[in-house]
């Protein structure tokens, strides 16, 4: 990159079910004080601001205008953009780009969603492709349960071990004063619950959460005169799949897709021969627990058909030796929009030692974090303490 | 050899419905239930720009002053048409078959304007910078349809 | 000041969006839907360089970016790659109508096929018997009563005679 990009300062809300209380601008506002407030900055200082959440999904378009008021965007340079699931994450690409450029100093970068506000199920289905899979749409609970029942039938896991994924992510959210489902359960507790799509249940799925994110990057002096702790963007890369052809629930197919292609750019970037042993926390975009063993597989931390094993054996438990969104993930919160930035947010906490309860009990220097965006997208992004590490 | 065949272009009638719902959020809400319950008009107040906006909000676009429920100031009900045009063709989603009237109408104490029909007024009438009062519904539900129109103060 | 939050009502507004549509196919899609109407037949497209037959019919193959040109009629029987079993009553979005739960859906590879169809897989009763690797079989709609869409469908159903491995 042309230029050094840290991460000065950010905020989150606390994800909810239920935010009767404030709207769409609201909400995101209080995203946008907690990161100002963190770098100790004032809106006057941002050069440009830019903005992302599912395009439709309160029912509301061009929320880049509604919201302009209330994110600071009032006469300033910014964007809008849309890429699905993966969306928080592009911010904070395109973020890095503005600042690396040399265009822009500091850029404040926000996600959200209100997720309530809309009818998911009917705008989801307008991602299927209109005459060849409209009519039949799945839903995001029937292209992972089709991506669960694959799995098993390839390696050999079994339900528990998408159960031992759920656990994970919710105790993990119980030490996060920001998730939002904070549920004190065991592997029984999701083996009983409710079955959604075989072999998906009602406790191996995702929430719908109402919340924001948002972050300020800067350029290196910027950093160095104004943060105590700057964590910086080692490098970026965004990978895009092609719907019909290549289907990460093809769980046997060896072809490089997105996310493969992804990581492999990204650690021929940094001289990555060992991603587990070169970083020392993942967040994952997990939209259900069957993905997040599939990125075990895709990010190199096993061998392919390994990966249900890592979470049997603990090895990505917040306390393990690769530990996988202490966070809770997104199986903890999600609110679409701000979901892929919240992975990039909590490993920028966890290398500044910020992430209180959930602070993996490590010295953490460098961390890597994915999106995941429908027809498979993903833009991973990989931080560390120290500019040249 | 395969016969060359023609395949006549194909089109797919669909529909997207979707139900969504807006939270109007505190601020909001009491805009609403005053314009519900008591026919009262609210804008909000920001101290350091000394400025009113319609619709009432939370944070000031241009200073980033925090706007509590504290800075809501009752604006109106009388107003100044500030612009207007006659819309003249009918699309499903207009809320009225044409010919109707939209206006940006300001009201007495705000700074900013906003949009609401214009009725009871012939369109070659109109003239900016024309005194308007709003008309309220009977049966009231709490939103700006509450405000069936603005019409000429005669 | 918090006490008065709590009684405060709040408002909610509800919207519904009413949109049609109306989508060209194109000329790939276009062929595809009118054989699959017409004729009760399934077409992929070969790409010249991967040899990959592709569904749906593409103009360019996304991998290779070469431009497809080879028309192939795939068998109406194949294998079930990836399946579930809904719990939920999805919607049709297109009608509005939900398939009643519970029912099993799949990923079938038509033979002659490199990729998949998602459809549903119609076991009655034995919703949960489904098995990767499954053989199946297209059931259409009658003539007279298919459009040019997927729904012309009605579902797949299993071959007879066939047993789960490792039963």
């Amino acid at each position: 990159m042309k230029r050094k990009v840290a991460i000065i300062g950010g905020g989150q809300t606390r994800h909810a079910a239920r935010r009767h209380d404030v709207n769409q601008v609201e909400l995101v506002n209080e995203a946008v004080r907690a990161a100002l407030a963190d770098a100790k900055m004032t809106i006057d200082e941002i050069d440009a601001v830019l903005l992302g959440n599912m395009e439709f999904f309160e029912g509301c378009h061009m929320t880049d205008c509604w919201l302009a008021d209330g994110i600071g965007a009032y006469g300033k340079p910014g964007l809008k953009i849309t890429t699905g699931g993966t969306v928080g994450a592009t911010i904070v690409c395109a973020g890095a780009h503005h600042v690396a450029s040399g265009l822009f100093d500091k850029v404040l970068c926000i996600g959200f969603e209100k997720q309530e506000e809309g009818d998911t199920g009917a705008i989801l289905s307008g991602v299927a492709h209109p005459l060849f899979g409209r009519s039949m749409a799945g839903a995001a609970v029937g292209y992972f349960a089709m991506m669960g029942s694959s799995y098993m039938a390839a390696w050999g896991a079994k339900e528990e071990h998408s159960a031992m994924v759920a656990v994970k992510a919710r105790q993990n959210a119980r030490k996060n004063r920001y998730a939002h489902l904070k549920l004190d359960i065991g592997i029984q507790d999701v083996l009983n619950s409710r079955m959604l799509a075989y072999p998906i249940r009602m406790l191996d799925m995702c929430p719908a959460s109402n919340g924001a994110c948002a972050m300020i990057l800067s350029d290196e002096k910027t950093a160095r005169d104004r943060c105590a702790r700057p964590v910086w963007i080692r490098a970026m890369d965004t990978a895009h799949n092609e719907q019909f052809e290549i289907s990460w629930r093809d769980v046997l197919d060896r072809r490089p897709k997105f996310s493969t292609t992804c990581a492999s750019r990204i650690y021929r970037k940094l001289g990555v021969a060992d991603p587990a042993a070169y970083f020392d926390v993942f967040e994952v975009y997990e939209p259900a627990t069957w993905a997040e063993l599939q990125w075990y597989e895709d990010l190199g931390l096993c061998a392919p058909g390994q990966g249900f094993r890592l979470v049997e054996e603990g090895k990505t438990g917040i306390d393990g030796p690769m530990p996988v969104n202490p966070s809770g993930g997104v199986l903890s919160t999600n609110c679409i929009g701000a979901s892929a930035m919240l992975r990039v947010w909590e490993a920028a906490l966890q290398i500044r030692g910020d992430a209180g309860g959930h602070q993996v009990p490590k010295e953490v220097r460098r961390a890597l974090t994915t999106g995941y965006g429908g027809t498979n997208w993903t833009v991973m992004t990989a931080l560390s303490r120290d500019p040249e590490d | 050899m395969e016969e060359e065949k023609v395949y006549g272009p194909f089109e797919v009638d669909q529909r997207i419905r979707a139900h969504s719902t807006y939270y109007a959020g505190r601020i909001g809400s009491r805009f609403y239930t005053e314009l519900r319950d008591r026919k009262r008009i609210l804008g909000s107040r920001c101290e350091e720009c000394g400025k009113v906006y319609w619709p009432p909000r939370q944070t000031c676009g241009r200073c980033f002053s925090l706007l509590g429920e504290d800075r809501l100031v009752e604006i109106g009900p009388l107003g100044t048409l500030e612009t207007y045009t006659t819309v003249r063709y009918s699309e499903p989603v207009h809320p009225r078959k044409a010919p109707f009237v939209y206006g940006i109408v300001r009201l007495d104490g705000a700074d900013t304007g906003t949009a609401h029909f214009i009725g009871e007024a012939d369109p070659g009438e109109l003239r900016i910078g024309m005194r308007l009062e709003p008309v309220f519904e009977e049966d009231r539900k709490g939103n700006i349809l509450d405000i069936r129109h603005f019409r000429p103060v005669r | 000041m918090s006490h008065e939050s709590a009684e405060q009502e709040l408002i909610r507004i509800p919207i519904t969006v009413d949109v049609p549509y109306r989508f060209a196919a194109g000329n790939y899609m276009s062929r595809f839907l009118i054989e699959l109407r017409d004729n009760g037949k399934f077409f992929g497209i070969r790409c010249p360089s991967c040899g990959r037959v592709q569904l749906p019919p593409r103009i360019v193959c996304a991998p290779c970016h070469v431009r497809n040109e080879e028309w192939v009629e795939l068998g109406l029987e194949g294998t079930l790659t990836a399946f579930t079993v809904m719990y939920l009553p999805l919607t049709d979005p297109t009608t509005g109508e939900p398939h009643e739960p519970p029912f099993t859906y799949g990923s079938v590879r038509l033979d002659g096929a490199d990729s998949n169809l998602d459809h549903i897989v119609h076991l009655g009763d034995e919703y949960d018997s489904a098995w990767v690797g499954m053989r199946v079989r297209v059931v259409l709609r009658p003539r007279e009563e298919r459009i040019g869409d997927l729904s012309d469908i009605i579902h797949f159903e299993p071959l007879k005679g066939q047993e789960k491995p490792g039963k």
